[in-house]
């Protein structure tokens, strides 16, 4: 292997040499000689709008004051991105393609890491950048192409919350952490002849024409068929017409219109938290952060969650090099604080779900950040923080239900043509959720058919 | 071999050659070295020979003899334009290259050198440009042929070019007099210069002459008729392009076949047949090609194991290595490599397309369609370019490109940062008006980091209508070519209760283009103002007209001023009953003109090229192509002419095919001044800020997202002639707040200083809001005596405290509330803060302001209701 790989080597350089004499370009091609070269290494991230006290910005500098001890010259800046992942990706694509903008380290959304990776735009990291530690399913996201491109930042992936105080109505309090949709289909029967409060409807979830539909049909497909996968390894797509018409009929169940709220269909993640909040479903298909933000409006007595019944889809987001960074080291350090044991303590504690099995599982504290982690923090008695809390104070639910969702959950389909495939499915299944929807079989072969148009082999 | 036969297709022929320059030396010094007389029978004799093969039609041949570089473009852009089948461009004259090597410059007749820089030649076309102009011909094939020092320098170009570009690499073959880097003899003038000479006599042969056929004939008589370089070497012609494409150049004496379609030898699917690996390719430096096996063999397997070496790296390097390799291997032997093996799509260049909020939908519908359409996919079925469409209010983006390009290519402040407030650094910018343009250009100040380059006139076009309900609309003579002001006088006299409503001039250019017509005539904006409804105004036209029919009574007696096209596609929102509305045309209200303006970044040269095409495609398509249809099913007018509507049989409700006499495009000063005037319209304001600092707020006040940066974020929309002040919000028993920013004229660096986190601090005790929203209100209904200026009073907090809010607390602040009128802005850090029943919608919905929660983009949506009440520009 050594020596077929040096003969590779010698021959690249031995042609850059000809390019030279010819006058070519080759400078830009070249690693660059300058990766430990102190100074400003620039961070973009969305924009953080959960009211999470600016976590992302306590953690940055708190490694800016480290590397002032140390001296090391480096400090990190963080430029925030709009909130719209469709706006961020487009940026994040846009200015490292173009050379628009500088950035060293960019936070991208798991589904992101392919398309940047094999467009060259990110460097690898070195294999251990990722630990055992990390949760396996949220490590593979991580990787491309048998290399490490990122390091899971945060994670994220679809729970079911309910209204305990409306399933008392029907006989039940606790759903437990395996409920399938057979059952829930039974209790929104239930529920349906006790209208309890403002109920309206079972269950509420995003199908909007956006990436929440893409999310929620992927739900869907990988609880219809075992093992399932839209594409390869190596990014093509590899579905088939019956998958495809298996995972439409599971999703055609699920948003049934007997049991799913009519604004589900035009809803995105706030809707459809709104409408929960309401109190006009007993269902809600949504993120971790809910789990704060709805115990703002309801006592641990009214909410629950549960993993979602069959499978539930993995997000989150992935810090990564630029290529065109000048200070790959210092950035490959900042990322490794920012994603080391402390700093994920410090994001769960947050409303972010830790990437690490220890932060979960251990007494692995938070002390690269100042988060409020307990009911009363003051002598006022007052806290931001309604969120039942475990005895080592991290929010209740983050190691039976939170910790057992991520280790089962599924990744969107992994290919360097994200956006096309996005866009090809959530377009493609708008038929299902309008007036006169077609059968499983044909809508699955147009599905395929514009799937395969939209990743050519 | 995927063969192509173009006799029965429209073909053209371009024949240039440049005997004759404007500009030689020695009498001029940046002339060329002297004029090519040779080249004079190049073109005859070639003309001839392809006139007779049965390819051409003789009306298919152009001939450009020493044209100027805008003659050549122009011929280049029409033989493109109308090509079909083959599309044959053939070059003679003198070239040249760059101190890099990197271009090749074809010299034109008015070509000078001029010594140093990039811009070294001009009057000659940039081969990369060239092959841009050729790459988006629809044609089936394209030849070039280029006799000229250096041209072998544009295998690489090409190569490079086809890297970039992911352009259909089957169409386009390369044919060259000479190798890299080197000048060859033009002959002695009398006869057609040496490589055009043996050109001409194998083209002139009877039987079909095909490409690659000529390609490898050409060295051997080239050898044997001891044609060198200027260095005495041998003068080798080379060629490019996927050596198993071919297509016939002539058929002398042969007898025309039935036309058909294209179709590959190798009968398979041909986008299979295409997908050739790196082996495949290598495989062609055969033996028997070149005699040389058993040194090649060796060569080959490197080159395929490098290949896939590389194949894995940046795509800069693998376009430069893949370039080496072309120039390695036509040193060495004669055949080229096409495409490289790897057919799998390469990710799209990312354009990105910031518009007016009220043409978003339909330029998004446009781009949907755009991504999969021919236009943007590649012969191997591959997306060219991704597009993602924005908007941003026009006030905002007018600015920032205006005078903040700086902090937009690299936000350095945290309140100053266009990538996150205003959106992308866009590729694109499509703004609702030309004049936004000039806005922009014509008011810059500092150092400017994005250029831009618009479009002579718009590409479409749309009336701005005063939509008025139809049991209130006058005859067909009222509803044309009357002012503003009078249209609105007619909806009074019919119903003096009848009110008119417009969007947000700071948000979309259309209702600012209204706002114009508003003022025309009046005095006082403030008067014109108020011949609106009052309340806030809804964010865009489209906004507008959805909301409506939510109250049937606001419905039947309110005129919107809208863009004429939404009365076709922008009243399909609701399935709510809506009265219709009939347009009516102001002449003093100028129209829509959304105009393609193309963004260049400083320094963002990493694709300049490949970026450049990509914006060509996708602006060809879209104001010349099939983008127009989505425009006119849309509702929009032409921009060209009497603006006639683009679907005259399919009319949006209440539209007129006449609107009679249209206000002229308006200057940027005019657009400004109304902004400004609009702004100042109800005098300066009040804003009394109160900043829950009670201990819960520790978790949320840091950055940019933190109580205090809400708040800073928000200053902008303050001027100097505004008045406000800042009290923090904590305790309950003696003071329930501190003043922190006592009430009246302030700088904005010292309110930021108040505003800094470490100045102002979060404080370990509980909040009264009840008590410190009572005291706001008392404090600013003292206020407003004297004049009529817009007040505000903001409240941020976290709701923790919201315990003091219920039962008869909550319903003595809603009393209160609803007797000061002072609209009340609630800004929450929680979430569902403004759902139905909290008290923060409550109060906001009783002092007729606004609820803001979490789930917003609470600094600009709070800087936007800032913005209405005071007088500033940021």
């Amino acid at each position: 292997m050594f020596r077929g790989d040096f003969r590779r080597a010698l021959l690249a350089l031995l042609l850059l040499a000809v390019t030279a004499c010819t006058g070519g370009s080759a400078d830009s091609a070249r690693p660059s000689a300058a990766s430990a070269t102190p100074g400003e290494i620039v961070v973009a991230s969305g924009r953080d709008v959960t009211g999470k006290n600016g976590i992302r910005q306590q953690l940055i500098d708190t490694w800016n004051r480290q590397q002032d001890e140390a001296g090391t010259g480096y400090h990190a800046r963080l430029v925030e991105l709009p909130g719209s992942a469709d706006e961020q990706r487009s940026q994040l694509l846009g200015a490292l393609q173009s050379g628009s903008a500088r950035y060293d380290v960019v936070n991208l959304d798991v589904t992101w890491v392919p398309e940047f990776a094999e467009a060259g735009l990110i460097r690898p990291l070195a294999d251990d950048a990722v630990d055992a530690d990390v949760i396996p399913s949220v490590a593979r996201t991580a990787r491309w192409d048998d290399q490490v491109y990122a390091v899971p930042f945060n994670s994220d992936v679809g729970l079911l919350y309910y209204r305990r105080d409306y399933l008392a109505e029907v006989g039940r309090t606790d759903l437990g952490g395996d409920v399938t949709w057979q059952e829930l289909r039974e209790l929104v029967n239930s529920l349906d002849r006790e209208e309890p409060g403002r109920y309206e409807e079972g269950w509420t979830t995003q199908l909007a024409a956006y990436e929440g539909r893409t999310v929620n049909a992927i739900e869907a497909f990988a609880s219809a068929t075992p093992d399932f996968a839209l594409t390869g390894a190596d990014g093509h797509y590899d579905g088939d017409v019956q998958q495809l018409t298996d995972g439409i009929a599971e999703l055609r169940r699920r948003t049934d219109s007997s049991y799913t709220l009519d604004d589900a269909f035009g809803s995105e993640e706030t809707a459809s938290l709104g409408d929960f909040a309401d109190g006009r479903t007993a269902f809600l298909r949504h993120w971790p952060y809910a789990y704060r933000t709805l115990h703002q409006t309801f006592t641990a007595d009214q909410l629950g969650v549960a993993p979602l019944p069959g499978r539930a889809v993995l997000g989150g987001q992935n810090l990564a090099v630029t290529r065109s960074t000048q200070r790959y080291d210092g950035a490959a350090a900042l990322i490794a604080f920012l994603t080391e044991a402390d700093s994920q303590r410090c994001l769960l504690d947050a409303g972010f779900a830790a990437t690490r099995t220890s932060v979960y599982a251990t007494d692995v504290t938070c002390t690269n950040a100042r988060v409020s982690t307990t009911p009363a923090p003051s002598g006022t008695g007052e806290s931001a923080d309604r969120m039942p809390r475990d005895r080592a104070g991290r929010p209740a639910y983050a190691t039976d239900i939170l910790l057992k969702a991520l280790r089962q959950a599924v990744s969107r389909p992994r290919t360097p043509l994200y956006g096309a495939f996005t866009q090809t499915l959530t377009t493609e299944l708008g038929p299902l959720f309008g007036e006169a929807p077609p059968t499983d079989s044909r809508l699955a072969e147009r599905l395929d058919r514009a799937l395969r148009k939209a990743l050519p082999d | 071999m995927s063969r192509f036969d173009p006799r029965g297709h429209v073909n053209r022929a371009l024949l240039v050659g440049v005997s004759d320059y404007d500009h030689t030396r020695p009498a001029e010094p940046d002339g060329v070295p002297g004029d090519l007389p040779g080249v004079r029978h190049n073109l005859d004799r070639l003309r001839d020979v392809l006139s007779g093969g049965g390819v051409f039609g003789a009306d298919e041949i152009t001939v450009a003899r020493s044209p100027s570089l805008d003659d050549f473009s122009e011929e280049l852009r029409r033989a493109a334009h109308e090509a079909e089948g083959l599309l044959l461009l053939y070059f003679a004259g003198h070239g040249a290259v760059p101190s890099a090597g990197n271009e090749l410059f074809l010299q034109m007749r008015n070509a000078r050198v001029v010594a140093g820089g990039w811009a070294v030649f001009p009057g000659a076309a940039q081969f990369t440009g060239v092959l841009t102009e050729l790459a988006g011909s629809d044609v089936e094939r394209i030849v070039v042929i280029l006799d000229c020092c250096y041209a072998g320098n544009a295998a690489r170009i090409f190569q490079d070019f086809a890297d970039h570009h992911a352009v259909d690499r089957h169409k386009l073959l390369l044919l060259m007099s000479v190798q890299a880097n080197r000048l060859i003899h033009a002959g002695d003038g009398t006869v057609p210069t040496p490589f055009t000479d043996e050109l001409l006599h194998l083209a002139g042969r009877d039987g079909p002459l095909w490409f690659q056929d000529l390609c490898g004939a050409l060295p051997g008589r080239m050898t044997a008729a001891g044609r060198t370089t200027t260095l005495g070497e041998p003068q080798e012609p080379q060629r490019a392009g996927d050596p198993h494409t071919d297509v016939l150049l002539a058929a002398r004496g042969t007898p025309r076949p039935v036309p058909a379609p294209a179709r590959p030898e190798d009968g398979a699917n041909p986008t299979r047949a295409r997908r050739r690996s790196v082996r495949e390719r290598l495989a062609l430096l055969t033996p028997r090609r070149t005699g040389l096996a058993p040194l090649l063999r060796p060569l080959a397997d490197e080159l395929r194991a490098a290949a896939r070496w590389f194949r894995r790296g940046r795509p800069g390097l693998r376009a430069a290595l893949s370039a080496v390799l072309v120039v390695a291997v036509s040193g060495l032997g004669w055949v080229l490599l096409g495409p490289d093996g790897d057919h799998a799509c390469a990710t799209p260049l990312e354009l990105r397309v910031l518009t007016d909020p009220d043409l978003e939908s339909t330029v998004r519908a446009a781009t949907d369609a755009y991504l999969t359409s021919d236009a943007n996919t590649t012969g191997h079925g591959c997306r060219r370019s991704g597009l993602t469409v924005y908007s941003a209010g026009s006030a905002d983006a007018v600015d920032a490109l205006r005078e903040d390009t700086d902090a937009w290519q690299e936000p350095v402040a945290e309140d100053d940062n266009p990538q996150r407030d205003v959106g992308p650094q866009p590729d694109v910018w499509i703004p609702a008006s030309t004049t936004d343009v000039t806005r922009v250009t014509g008011g810059r100040q500092g150092r400017v980091y994005a250029e831009l380059e618009r479009d002579d006139r718009p590409f479409v076009y749309s009336p701005v209508v005063l939509a008025v309900p139809r049991d209130l609309a006058g005859p067909l003579g009222e509803r044309r070519d009357r002012p503003l002001s009078l249209l609105i006088d007619d909806l009074r006299r019919r119903d003096p209760d009848a009110e008119v409503r417009r969007p947000d001039p700071e948000f979309t250019t259309s209702a600012l283009l209204a706002t114009l017509g508003l003022y025309d005539g009046a005095g006082d904006p403030g008067e014109a103002e108020r011949r609106l409804a009052p309340g806030a105004p809804a964010p865009k036209a489209a906004d507008l007209l959805c909301a409506l029919p939510d109250d049937a009574d606001t419905d039947r007696t309110t005129a919107a001023l809208a863009p004429e096209f939404l009365l076709k596609s922008g009243v399909g929102c609701r399935q709510a009953i809506r009265t219709p509305r009939l347009a009516a045309y102001p002449t003093d209200v100028p129209g829509l003109t959304p105009t393609f303006v193309r963004v260049r970044w400083k320094d963002a040269d990493l694709d300049a090229t490949a970026r450049d095409d990509a914006v060509r495609r996708f602006h060809t398509w879209l104001t010349d192509g099939d983008g127009l249809t989505v425009f006119r099913d849309a509702g929009f007018r032409s921009a060209a002419g009497d603006r006639p509507l683009l679907d005259a049989d399919h009319l949006g409700t209440g539209v007129l095919r006449d609107p009679g006499r249209a206000a002229g495009d308006t200057g940027r000063t005019d657009l400004d001044t109304a902004l400004t005037r609009y702004r100042g319209a109800s005098g300066p304001g009040r804003v009394l800020y109160l900043l829950d600092n009670s201990g819960s707020m520790a978790g949320l006040w840091e950055g940019a997202s933190g109580g205090p940066g809400i708040l800073k974020q928000s200053l902008g929309g303050l001027g100097d002639q505004d008045q406000y002040g800042v009290w923090t919000v904590s305790g309950t028993s003696a003071a329930r707040h501190d003043v922190r920013l006592p009430f009246g004229h302030h700088r904005r660096a010292d309110a930021e200083r108040v505003l800094d986190p470490r100045r102002t601090t979060v404080r370990d005790a509980e909040a009264d809001p009840r008590a410190a929203l009572l005291a706001a209100f008392d404090d600013m209904a003292g206020r407003g005596a004297d004049d009529d200026g817009p007040q505000l009073i903001v409240f941020l907090t976290d709701d923790e405290d919201n315990n003091r809010l219920t039962g008869g607390k909550r319903a003595e602040v809603l009393t209160r509330a609803r007797q000061v009128k002072v609209p009340v802005v609630m800004v929450s850090l929680d979430s569902g803060a403004c759902d139905r029943g909290r008290a923060d919608a409550d109060i906001a919905e009783a002092s007729g302001g606004r609820c803001l929660d979490a789930s917003d983009d609470l600094g600009a949506a709070l800087h936007d209701e800032v913005a209405r009440a005071g007088t500033g520009e940021d």
